[in-house]
């Protein structure tokens, strides 16, 4: 383990320990901007920690370990997009106020979508808007905004128009939109991979520790062979996404929204199975781990949909066969 | 990617190319398949790739990890045949005469492994599978030998081994563990026979061996008499997950099987096809990044209890997925009887590829094991209690 992803998860735990401690979406805002997460992937040339993609990788698995609320991957997006863009007037201010937590949102589905799946949009001043034509900073004043409420509820999602004559600020235009467009999808799809692990992680934890604890038939449940291997499964996939999210934070867009779908398939895996190994109780609302179970839903249907990556996925190995 | 990473992949490529054997699919007889075997593995050795996990001193050994990558990726790239004869004398035995044998045994022994001696491993019984420390063979000692007779099963290749790992029981008193005894036994010993086992798919990669009062020099035990367990905890731990990378690769190569069997069945505009494909894809790229992680984690002494049964876990069920979804595609002409290629877990003769799976799902500890050692030693979850009989008994 790298010393800077050890000092990266030490610093995380330490302000969250566990999915309590971030629960209060303005504190854990401002804690995350103390962290200096937002200053983490900007080149320090222009202001930034300069740390790399799979320094990011650590951070975002953190997120889901804390079900992080907020729209802090978001923000990811569109720091990226002002690293990426040509300079302009007012760039370094726009960065500035961002690394320090001036939150700009954007849609957490892949381009060429709506504006939909916009966190905390009814509080953002901008929007980063990104297409195949054009990645652009979007003034939110005026525009309609319209609560998309979800089962999972630690993301605040919306639905935005926004408003015909507000200030824009262009970012990429023409070849480079689609080469920067890709790129962000890039990174939200490792962004919710991560997210996705994380929660796991903590979901299987959660669930393990419970069958530990819970007697029936004067025993814990955690003897029962029928749950143990039913555990060490989700164990396996775990380990086994864990170290293709590991091996690919720079990896092309495509190997990451399959690793993405392929992730988030396990989180969802860890989370009904958690819920079923809690019986009765993990149905009751005071009983956190549906909570783990609603956001792998929602990271699923986030950033792609799998049938849409696994057949992108399939025609590339069909392509890799005709080169041979 | 270093530039000496770069010379030692140009290297190796030129080499496969000049060197692999590659008609070794149509071998029509084991005894064909085990001659290329042979000559295979003594070119392997005199080019120094044979035994890049061996330590420095020895020929082709001291590879980086990232070196063996490179060699393993370039095997599996030009479908080059996996080392199967010679795979316990390079991991198990090798493991075995390094960690524990007399520095006699070494200096006899391991210079022969590289000259092509091949060993068999004589662990599992008829009732001691899962339960391997059941064994019930019986070793006697008297004077400078010990008389065994017993019986062996499941010994890959042993038909064609010189020399075989075996674990005899000395003694029935205290725990069956305690009760084992360590033996390095000659094939050509008066007693022993072999029977190949006839498995499923029409491969007799494994074999019986049959022990009839067969006498062993006292001089070839490893370790002392009742310390066997402790010896056969070291043979299988040499095999748990290194061979693994290797395997995972050549799953990777074989992707194209695959696409091959897509466009066969014309369905290439089959989204659900193609989702099946592309989901499998990611799944043994995962796998392989996975193998990829253990190794570099026992390189660096930072492997956890449970890592080893989490890669082979990882890779025998993706087999099993990725035969799977070929016997599917290959649908009704998947059917039709095709005469298997000798030792290939990943040919595209898939009714023979999914049967061939199970040598990853039970043999090495089955995938049961695997997740019981993972959840009581990893997740921490408790054992059951071991007086089932007792207590059924009250």
């Amino acid at each position: 383990m790298s010393e800077m992803r050890r000092e990266l998860e030490d610093s995380a735990r330490k302000v969250f320990p566990d999915w309590q401690a971030a629960q209060d979406a303005k504190a854990s805002w401002a804690q995350m901007a103390e962290l200096g997460w937002f200053m983490a992937g900007v080149p320090e040339a222009l202001g930034g920690l300069g740390l790399e993609r799979r320094d990011l990788a650590v951070i975002f698995t953190e997120m889901g370990r804390a079900r992080m609320p907020g729209p802090a991957l978001a923000q990811f997006l569109a720091l990226e997009a002002l690293v990426q863009a040509p300079d302009f007037p007012g760039r370094e201010d726009l960065m500035e106020s961002a690394m320090a937590g001036e939150a700009i949102t954007a849609s957490l589905t892949i381009a060429g979508e709506d504006l939909t799946a916009v966190p905390d949009a009814d509080t953002a001043d901008r929007i980063l808007v990104r297409s195949t034509d054009e990645v652009t900073l979007i003034n939110l004043a005026g525009a309609k905004i319209t609560p998309f409420p979800t089962w999972d509820g630690s993301r605040r999602l919306f639905t935005v128009a926004p408003a015909p004559d507000v200030p824009r600020i262009p970012l990429a235009a023409g070849s480079e939109a689609a080469a920067l467009t890709e790129r962000l999808d890039g990174l939200l799809c490792l962004g919710l991979a991560g997210d996705a692990l994380g929660g796991a992680d903590a979901v299987l934890a959660m669930a393990i520790e419970y069958l530990g604890t819970r007697r029936q038939f004067d025993r814990p449940l955690a003897m029962f062979q029928a749950l143990k291997h039913r555990a060490a499964d989700l164990k396996v996939a775990l380990e086994t996404a864990t170290a293709l999210y590991e091996a690919s934070s720079e990896a092309a867009p495509l190997a990451l929204g399959a690793m993405k779908a392929h992730c988030c398939e396990v989180y969802k895996q860890v989370a009904e199975e958690a819920v079923q190994f809690h019986g009765g109780i993990g149905l009751t609302v005071e009983y956190p781990v549906h909570l783990f179970l609603k956001r792998a839903f929602l990271n699923r249907a986030l950033g792609g949909s799998a049938a849409f990556w696994n057949e992108s996925a399939g025609d590339a190995v069909l392509e890799l066969a005709a080169v041979e | 990617m270093t530039q000496e990473d770069d010379a030692l992949r140009r290297e190796i490529r030129d080499w496969i190319a000049r060197e692999a054997p590659r008609d070794w699919r149509t071998a029509s007889t084991h005894e064909a398949f085990v001659a290329s075997q042979r000559s295979w593995f003594a070119k392997l050795v005199a080019a120094g790739y044979a035994v890049p996990h061996w330590p420095r001193e020895w020929p082709g050994g001291g590879r980086s990890l990232a070196e063996q990558k490179i060699i393993y990726e370039e095997l599996a790239r030009a479908d080059t045949p996996r080392l199967l004869l010679s795979f316990v004398s390079t991991y198990h035995a090798f493991a075995t005469l390094a960690e524990c044998a007399s520095a006699q045994q070494r200096s006899h022994y391991l210079p022969r492994i590289l000259e092509g001696e091949t060993w068999c491993q004589g662990f599992s019984e008829p009732g001691a599978g899962s339960d391997l420390a059941a064994i019930r063979s019986r070793a006697e000692r008297r004077g400078d030998v010990y008389v065994v007779s017993g019986q062996k099963v499941w010994s890959t290749m042993a038909q064609y081994a010189d020399m075989c790992l075996l674990l005899v029981r000395t003694s029935a008193d205290g725990p069956k563990q305690a009760g084992l005894t360590y033996l390095l036994m000659d094939m050509r010993l008066p007693g022993v026979s072999v029977r190949p086992i006839h498995q499923i798919q029409g491969d007799e990669e494994f074999a019986e061996i049959f022990l009839d009062e067969v006498e062993i020099p006292v001089a070839q035990r490893v370790g002392e008499e009742g310390a066997g367990w402790a010896v056969a905890q070291a043979t299988l731990a040499s095999e748990r997950g290194l061979t693994l990378m290797e395997l995972s690769y050549r799953m990777r190569g074989a992707m194209v099987r695959l696409s091959e069997a897509v466009h066969a069945a014309g369905r290439t505009c089959d989204a659900g096809v193609l989702r099946k494909l592309g989901a499998l894809a990611t799944r043994v790229d995962a796998v392989c990044a996975l193998a990829d992680r253990f190794l570099q984690k026992r390189m660096d002494e930072d492997e956890r209890v449970g890592d080893a049964s989490i890669v082979k876990l990882a890779y025998s069920r993706c087999l099993r997925a990725w035969t799977d979804l070929g016997v599917e595609l290959a649908d009704l002409a998947g059917q039709m009887h095709a005469p298997i290629t000798f030792g290939d877990l990943n040919s595209g003769n898939w009714m023979a590829d999914f049967m061939n799976s199970y040598a990853w799902t039970i043999a090495g500890g089955s995938d049961e094991v695997q997740r019981n050692i993972i959840a009581e030693r990893m997740l921490g979850m408790p054992r059951e209690p071991k007086n089932w009989i007792t207590e059924a008994g009250q």
